[in-house]
């Protein structure tokens, strides 16, 4: 218990700043260059909390709240998520609904502060963010649905638990991974759904609602988005860690080794792929859902059939 | 007991009488509200006892024929649905005060608007407690009319007065089918009596089904169900805001609320009901919030969610029916106990929204939200009170949206259905619910964000001044509700109890609910961390520095250059094309030098109302047609006169045997 608890809070405080330097790193690597240190994001962060904010006349308090609205979100999911493979924080029953109610409260503050600007820039990547969001729900709740069926459990970390021991959970399995590794891509504005660091606010999603940020403001956005993305990767590492559900140093390793390795497969992916265009990205999330109903079928499967 | 709720009864019916008579404006809102106050005190009072768990308490009277007998019977149902109606009237009527003020000022007599909300109140008491159908039907009757004459407070305006009289309509299209039912009810009992209904209704029999679809249909129709909706996007912008609220939060409760009395009176359904109630409740919540997420008009757009509410609502409802037809009470309790929240938080926040536009329209004189934008410079209460409901209704936690909703998911999502297919449908419809609540979010976070932030996207919009206390204090009562709900849910449930323990819930339904105390005291954290995150982001956002927003570059943006409303919602309403069918008329230039100027106007227009009447009017089509060949074959149209005849001539011989 103790020791899934450090490893957690390990987890928690210094994995989101290694995934986002992997990723970058993987990047760099890609295309032939030596790439930033992993730590970067520690540094810019240092560097934006030395620095004065600078607010549009246009915004109101909206603008100055959502940040932190954001930050809080963000690290009240990953309370609930077994960031080191097993014992979250927090586990209760039907957590998992909390936990996408809370990410989109936390979508909404960063939508509304976007629009606060009066920007249309911002606007647009808010109306984007909005809309792909409504598609990747339904897919999260079919994995979560079905994941649960499989194992009978109502909690985060128990239906994270779920290893393929026949066909149809196996076929769950490899669906419910593909579900959650989009869901990832598009919830941390990730290729090929989105390009971190495009330089045309056009194709933007993520990064131009964040365009008017500045200082501490910004940098508890970029806390938050690492924050997210360590929660995304660990819900796929934990459910290809062998040894998830077990306290223990080696399987949090385990777990945060695989979650590396997500970040290692993002920045690959990031590296090699073109960013899809923006119409067909309800194409890919669809994929999600898609892969989401396959893993809720199975469960009839599993149960074969009418009673 | 009973005769404190007469009591209220004749001081509302006394109230309304004054209101008429008496020729002050301030008088007759003040007499309004005193009684309104009285009556709400009595009916508090009469059902207090029955909220601590007391029984039910009846009272009859003898009458003339053809009603014989009256009988008034408060029960956990009733005093649910009364212990939040009336005093909500009352806050509808204190928020009329304010609102209707500039109309007084300008000597319009607004005498018999504050009878009808008295007269409002009174339907309530009727339709929540009596026992008999035609004293029921009065009260329907009552509050239908009441509303067709509060929503036609404008009626020089000849758009408010088509409204009005679609609403008066489409409620008396309800009325026919629920008196259809209570015939059929009648000329088998022989009683008007709902005990005598309940009997009858109680036993497996092929009327049954026949009876639960016509009062399903007449209730959703009141209650706004799509595809029965239609008539309300309509209402509600036409309407005065006050009105708008108390229709979409109070008034269409009573639909609901027709419809859980015959549920009661019914007992076990069965399981073709509760599907049939599921995907009805699915319909409405999908169609409703996909409509919200496209309107321009902001009442319009408030007007559809409450759709939607209703279909949540009725999720619950639906799950309910399944686990009281499978005898799974775990899963009735889920369903029942989310279903009646919702319609109580339904009734907080909505009405909130509501009113807050009213404050928008008290300002600008308009809910276009093409033309609006950085309101919430200028009206900073009415913003922070619409964003609080705004955040309600689309179930973010830590409001009280979001415990309801829990309390349906988990219903939905426990797996507590006999078989693997009927639980794998289950959880599709949390699937859908959840994108119910992702569009919502959208819906919701465009209507604030478009309606209050940025800058005015009409430069030259004129902007009153903040609402007056007579219309805040109402939305800051309604925005306690919200909150309070949301983190003490045990405020709520002790209204909901009384109600639920008429519902087959299992003997242990607290202990049942208590898993879910954890996402409770998860909400309450959360608050408490948000508090502090948005004290913080407030008190750094006064001392920031100020600038130009960054416009990537460009240096001649303009107000007219920012997002609207139409634009933020365009690529989520390209993806649901075929549900969402937009309007086009444009004229644009042709040539290469244009002469003339062109113009283009683009709407969303509501599938169901435009289909209606293209089926109408091929139907009409048909008939023409087949009525015009039938002359040219006088053999034909002979023999099928023939069959015709034949046909009634067999029914009635079907019937005499029978």
């Amino acid at each position: 218990m103790s020791i899934a608890l450090v490893t957690n809070l390990v987890a928690l405080l210094v994995m989101p700043f290694a995934l986002t330097g992997v990723i970058n790193r993987v990047k760099s690597l890609w295309s032939g260059r030596k790439g930033p240190p992993i730590f970067q994001l520690v540094y810019d962060v240092r560097r934006l909390l030395r620095k004065a904010p600078v607010f549009s006349h246009t915004t109101t308090a909206v603008f100055g709240i959502a940040p932190y609205v954001l930050l809080v979100t963000s690290v009240a999911s990953a309370l609930i998520t077994p960031l080191s493979g097993s014992t979250p924080f927090v586990s209760f029953p039907f957590d998992f609904v909390w936990f996408a109610y809370v990410w989109a409260l936390g979508r909404v503050a960063l939508m509304l502060s976007a629009l606060d600007t009066g920007s249309s820039f911002e606007g647009m990547g808010a109306a984007r963010e909005a809309t792909f969001s409504t598609l990747l729900e339904p897919a999260l709740f079919l994995v979560a649905g079905a994941l649960c069926a499989f194992t009978h459990s109502h909690t985060l970390e128990g239906a994270l638990a779920l290893r393929p021991h026949d066909g149809a959970s196996l076929l769950a399995w490899i669906a419910a991974l593909v579900a959650l590794v989009i869901v990832l891509q598009v919830e941390v504005a990730r290729m090929p759904v989105d390009d971190p660091t495009t330089h045309l606010e056009l194709t933007m999603i993520h990064e131009v609602m964040v365009l008017d940020h500045s200082g501490i403001e910004l940098a508890a956005i970029q806390v938050a988005s690492a924050v997210k993305l360590l929660v995304g990767a660990s819900f796929v590492a934990s459910l290809l860690n062998p040894w998830a559900g077990q306290a223990g140093i080696l399987p949090a390793l385990a777990c945060l080794t695989l979650s590396l390795l997500v970040a290692v497969l993002l920045g690959t992916v990031e590296a090699l792929i073109a960013r899809l265009k923006l119409r067909t990205v309800p194409q890919y999330i669809v994929v999600a859902i898609s892969a989401g109903l396959l893993a809720l079928l199975a469960t009839t499967w599993q149960t074969g059939g009418v009673q | 007991m009973p005769t404190l709720l007469l009591f209220s009864l004749a001081v509302l019916l006394l109230g309304a009488v004054l209101c008429v008579v008496l020729r002050a404006n301030r008088a007759s809102a003040w007499v309004s509200l005193l009684t309104q106050a009285v009556a709400s005190a009595l009916t508090l009072a009469s059902v207090f006892p029955l909220l601590r768990g007391a029984a039910p308490f009846e009272h009859s009277w003898p009458w003339p024929p053809p009603i014989e007998r009256v009988v008034f019977r408060v029960d956990g149902l009733s005093a649910f649905f009364l212990s939040w109606s009336l005093p909500m009237t009352l806050l509808g009527t204190v928020y009329a005060a304010g609102y209707l003020k500039p109309y007084f000022d300008r000597g319009r007599h607004g005498g018999p608007h504050f009878a009808l909300l008295n007269l409002t109140s009174v339907a309530f008491v009727l339709i929540y407690t009596v026992q008999n159908a035609l004293v029921f039907v009065l009260g329907w009757e009552i509050a239908a009319v009441a509303a067709w004459l509060l929503v036609i407070w404008d009626y020089k305006n000849q758009k408010v007065r088509f409204a009005g009289f679609n609403y008066l309509v489409s409620t008396h299209v309800g009325l026919f089918v629920l008196v259809a039912a209570f015939m059929l009810l009648h000329s088998s009992t022989g009683s008007m009596d709902f005990h005598a209904f309940g009997d009858f209704l109680s036993h497996p029999r092929p009327l049954r089904g026949t009876i639960f679809v016509l009062l399903g249909v007449s209730f959703a129709l009141k209650s706004a169900f799509f595809p029965f909706h239609t008539w309300l996007p309509r209402a509600h912008s036409a309407a005065p805001a006050h009105v708008s609220a108390l229709m979409s939060g109070v008034i269409h409760k009573a639909g609901l609320f027709g419809f859980l009395r015959f549920t009661l009176l019914m007992g076990r359904p069965e399981e073709w009901m509760g599907w049939s109630v599921l995907g009805f409740g699915v319909l409405s919540a999908c169609f409703g919030v996909l409509y919200t997420a496209t309107q321009r008009d902001l009442k319009r757009l408030l007007g559809y969610s409450s759709t939607e509410n209703v279909g949540i609502a009725a999720i619950g409802f639906g799950v309910g029916y399944l686990g009281w037809s499978w005898g799974v009470p775990a899963l009735a309790l889920c369903g029942f106990a989310g279903g009646l929240l919702h319609i109580l938080n339904h009734a907080f926040f909505k009405c909130l929204l509501f009113y807050a536009a009213g404050s928008v329209y008290r300002a600008t004189h308009t809910v276009d939200l093409e033309r609006l934008g950085g309101l919430a410079k200028r009206l900073p209460h009415t913003a922070g009170l619409f964003l609080l409901g705004g955040l309600a209704i689309s179930a973010l936690p830590p409001l009280n949206g979001f415990v309801s909703e829990l309390l349906i998911y988990s219903g939905l999502l426990g797996s507590g259905a006999p078989s693997s297919q009927d639980n794998l449908v289950l959880v599709a419809t949390a699937a859908l619910l959840a994108f119910v609540g992702a569009v919502s979010a959208l819906s919701m976070s465009r209507a604030f964000g478009i309606t209050f932030l940025g800058n005015a996207r009409e430069p030259g919009l004129q902007v009153g001044t903040e609402a007056p206390a007579f219309m805040l204090a109402p939305m800051w009562l309604h925005a306690l509700g919200v909150i309070v709900i949301g983190l003490v849910p045990e405020a709520g449930m002790l209204l909901v109890r009384p109600a639920l323990r008429l519902f087959p819930i299992g003997p242990n339904a607290d202990a049942a609910l208590a898993p879910l105390a954890a996402a409770l005291w998860a909400n309450r954290l959360l608050a408490a961390f948000l508090l502090v995150a948005g004290v913080f982001g407030f008190l750094r956002a006064r001392r920031a520095r100020r600038t130009a927003t960054w416009g990537c570059g460009y240096t001649a943006g303009s107000e007219r250059m920012q997002y609207t409303g139409s634009s933020f919602a365009a690529h989520f309403a390209r993806i649901f094309e075929p549900l969402l069918p937009a309007l086009r008329r444009e004229r644009l230039p042709s040539e290469l030098f244009p002469q003339h100027s062109g113009q283009l106007a683009t709407n969303h227009v509501d599938a169901v109302e435009r289909r209606i009447f293209e089926v109408l009017g091929r139907g009409e089509d048909l008939v023409v047609r087949m009525s015009e060949s039938i002359p040219e074959q006088p053999r034909f149209a002979f023999a099928a006169g023939l069959a015709v005849l034949v046909l009634i001539g067999v029914l009635l011989l079907e019937s005499g045997a029978q």
